[in-house]
């Protein structure tokens, strides 16, 4: 029996320690970090702000441009909105709540998908489809975390799946940027800006990467740039991230505007755009449903 | 001659294709030359929003050495939305097509059938054009949209359980998207916002259409059409009269039809209830034969839209917890349920009507999708399909004069007037994929009926760029003619699509 109580404080002891380093980000507040953060507290705050968690709900229209190595490229043009719940919310088992709606050009224009993600890091999205060609609305698989998000260089788990207890994180050092330089407008992005320095390593193995190293900005607090090795360690893929801010009632909310990603094997890059970036609108829960994909008519 | 045509059609759509791809390339932002003609003919503001579409599609008959063209058919299509206000829209859909088989296949049906296939195959015929034209009304927890359109219920793919709301154009049988062969109605569509993520809709359907079929002698005429085209020309040349009544609902207050679905969303699992009192989209036949002293013998044949009433539910459910089951993680559950009442079929034997009796049908589908190897999507179907029939009918097929013979009737199977059995399993199989950042998407459909009937139809669609893409596949059919695929067994069809998107 003592054995048994022995073991489990073990146990416990060993979660409590895993978890030391947590922190208890509370939705719809704004964080940013702090000097002597711990690495997996940086990546918190980082996921807080990429996932838009400190805004009551987000708005905006974008491009999604697919660029060929030949130099052919392919458009999307979308509506994306965003409702941010949490366990303070009426709904408290859900994260977030997001609306993707194609449209253009018109092969895809009406195309939408409805995805409730949920507090609980080990639950899979819910998503819902309208598609044009069946016209109505499907229930579906969450694509894989490795698969193409809507055909582009990004994986699914890249825009909109990844969860911080997805990786482990270790702090390589404090650096200034290098900068990027974007093939889009040959433009240098945040040379010299102040970053942490962080190689995060996916606890799934075997999986399509087997490590990032990631730059996260100190003010913006999150990242700017990624480089991802494949399975075998050889960087394939580089990720930009360029960030916003936004005063809505007296806060400053950083936001991503533009992303850039390139797949070094076959030179195609995708680029993000995102225009008309609106927070905090008094959207209601209501609307992220299946009525308002039914109200597709492409 | 025909192969020299087939070439030319296909080798000029190919440079087409090619060329206006390369011109597309060097200006992506611009949605084209149709787009802007249409942009300056209808002088509006931002609030109205255009696109369309031009399409070829052209299949040939595997059969015959692929010499013949089963269609070359040329869809136009225009969708307007105009945003009058925040709360209020106005949507219309115009698709008009020309099908080129009919002129350059004009000896194909050198019979007396050609001139009916003509007319009802090469062009829309009446208000065809017109595939949706609607209102849309937003609410804050009510949504209407009112005029002509399609809804569509269930959950199932490929076969029609729930999804009972508007008849099926099957003229070109079931190869196309149902959303193209769907016959929209003039009707009002409710919902309304009852609870969070609760919502209940409610149909009123004024209009009535039956479902389309192909006439005898086009290349998708059911075997029932054949069998009664060939038994009038045999009943005229037998010097009897052919009186064929059809009985559809009028448009009249009392024969309006209706619809609720009630939808929510509880605990992840996605379920309806469903209910719709309509009128059957298929009628049911009836026959007799009229003696009269001094005068022509009449074959009557009423074709009668029965009045049925359907129940039923469907359900959806993505297992996004593995904690007891793991390996179930990131399945799709799909599954609903028809109960219809009040339909009727016929009764003899293959061929041979004897009479009509009433019948009702349960009928049920399961779905399980996936994706495996990263991207590929497996869905799997399990229908059947129950025929209870409310009425006792004679066990063995009666001669004209009255005298029953040893052959057993049974139920007939409307689409072919071949032998039913009360239960009909059906499975389907689609698989599909991407390459090529999703430009490049293969699939393939297996359709299989249990009593050795099969479909299978590979495709493969490419996306040239923003505005072109073309497909390329075939339809397979393989079976007993009395089978629902099998009647199709010499129509098996490599097929062809272009279409330019502006």
């Amino acid at each position: 029996m003592k054995k048994v109580l022995l073991f489990l404080a073990l146990v416990c002891l060993v979660g409590f320690c895993l978890n030391a380093d947590a922190l208890d980000l509370v939705f719809h507040q704004v964080y940013k970090i702090q000097p002597g953060m711990s690495v997996d507290e940086i990546m918190q705050v980082s996921e807080h702000v990429q996932y838009t968690l400190f805004a009551d709900d987000y708005q905006s229209t974008g491009n999604v441009l697919y660029v060929e190595k030949t130099g052919a490229t392919r458009t999307r043009k979308f509506l994306r909105q965003r409702i941010v719940l949490g366990p303070d919310s009426q709904s408290p088992e859900y994260r977030y709540k997001d609306l993707i709606m194609f449209t253009q050009p018109t092969s895809v224009k009406g195309l939408g998908i409805l995805s409730w993600s949920y507090v609980d890091a080990d639950r899979d999205q819910d998503q819902w489809l309208w598609l044009p060609s069946l016209k109505k609305v499907r229930k579906v698989s969450a694509a894989q975390g490795d698969d193409s998000f809507m055909g582009s260089d990004f994986t699914t788990e890249e825009i909109t799946t990844r969860r911080y207890e997805d990786e482990t994180y270790t702090l390589l050092g404090e650096e200034k940027f290098k900068g990027f330089t974007s093939e889009h407008d040959n433009q240098t992005y945040y040379a010299g800006r102040d970053c942490y320095k962080i190689e995060c390593k996916p606890k799934r193995d075997p999986w399509y990467y087997s490590k990032r190293i990631t730059w996260v900005d100190k003010e913006f607090g999150s990242t700017i740039y990624d480089e991802v090795y494949d399975s075998k360690g050889n960087l394939y893929k580089n990720i930009f991230k360029r960030y916003v801010v936004q005063k809505v009632d007296g806060k400053d909310y950083y936001t991503q505007d533009y992303l850039e990603v390139k797949d070094l094997r076959s030179g195609h890059k995708t680029l993000i755009e995102m225009e008309d970036i609106k927070f905090d609108q008094g959207l209601e829960e209501d609307y992220f449903s299946e009525r308002t994909l039914r109200r597709s008519k492409w | 001659m025909r192969k020299r045509k087939f070439l030319l059609v296909f080798a000029l759509g190919l440079v087409l294709t090619v060329v206006s791809a390369s011109t597309v390339f060097a200006s992506e932002e611009n949605r084209g030359i149709v787009y802007k003609f249409w942009k300056k003919i209808l002088p509006f503001d931002d609030r109205l929003e255009l696109g369309g579409f031009l399409k070829n599609e052209t299949s040939v008959r595997m059969a015959h050495g692929f010499d013949e063209f089963m269609k070359v058919k040329n869809i136009a299509g225009l969708k307007v939305n105009y945003r009058i206000t925040d709360w209020w829209e106005m949507f219309t859909y115009f698709n008009w097509f020309w099908d080129g088989a009919y002129s350059i296949e004009d000896d194909r049906y050198g019979n007396v059938s050609f001139e009916d296939v003509n007319r009802k195959l090469r062009m829309p015929e009446k208000l065809q054009w017109l595939r949706e034209a609607y209102f849309d009304f937003y609410f804050d927890k009510l949504d209407a949209r009112i005029g002509k359109q399609q809804v569509v219920w269930g959950t199932t793919d490929g076969v029609r359980i729930l999804d009972l709301v508007n008849p099926l154009d099957y003229r070109e049988w079931t190869i196309k998207d149902y959303a193209d062969i769907r016959i929209p109605l003039f009707m009002g569509n409710f919902e309304g916002e009852l609870l969070m993520d609760g919502h209940l809709q409610v149909l009123v359907i004024p209009d009535y259409e039956p479902n389309y079929y192909a006439p005898a002698g086009a290349p998708f005429t059911l075997r029932t059409v054949d069998i009664g085209a060939q038994g009038t020309a045999n009943a005229v040349n037998q010097g009897v009269s052919v009186q064929t009544i059809d009985e559809k609902p009028g448009r009249q207050f009392k024969n309006t039809k209706v619809g609720a679905r009630w939808q929510h969303v509880l605990g992840g699992w996605d379920y309806t209830l469903n209910y719709l009192h309509t009128y059957d989209f298929a009628s049911s036949a009836y026959t007799a034969f009229i003696f009269r002293p001094f005068a022509q013998p009449v074959l009557q044949l009423v074709r009668r839209a029965e009045q049925i009433d359907v129940f039923g539910g469907s359900f959806s459910k993505t297992l996004t917890e593995g904690f007891w089951l793991p390996f179930l993680k990131g399945w799709t559950l799909r599954g609903e349920y028809a109960y219809i009442k009040g339909g009727a079929m016929n009764y003899g034997y293959d061929k041979e009507i004897q009479g009509t009796v009433d019948v009702d049908q349960y009928n049920y589908a399961l779905g399980f999708d996936r994706y495996f190897w990263t991207n590929w999507l497996f869905s799997y179907q399990f229908i059947q399909l129950i025929a209870d029939p409310q009425e006792e009918y004679p066990g063995f097929y009666t001669n004209v004069f009255g005298i029953p013979t040893a052959t057993e009737n049974t139920l007939l199977f409307g689409p072919t007037r071949g032998g039913l059995d009360e239960t009909t399993t059906i499975m389907s199989l689609k698989i599909s994929t991407d390459f090529i950042h999703e430009r490049l998407k293969p699939e393939i459909l297996v359709l299989y009926t249990f009593n050795g009937d099969w479909r299978v139809s590979p495709k493969v669609s490419f996306e040239i760029n923003d505005r072109w893409t073309i497909a390329g596949g075939a339809h397979v059919f393989t079976g007993d003619e009395q089978g629902l695929n099998g009647q199709f067994d010499k129509n098996d069809q490599v097929f062809f699509e272009t279409t330019y998107n502006w």
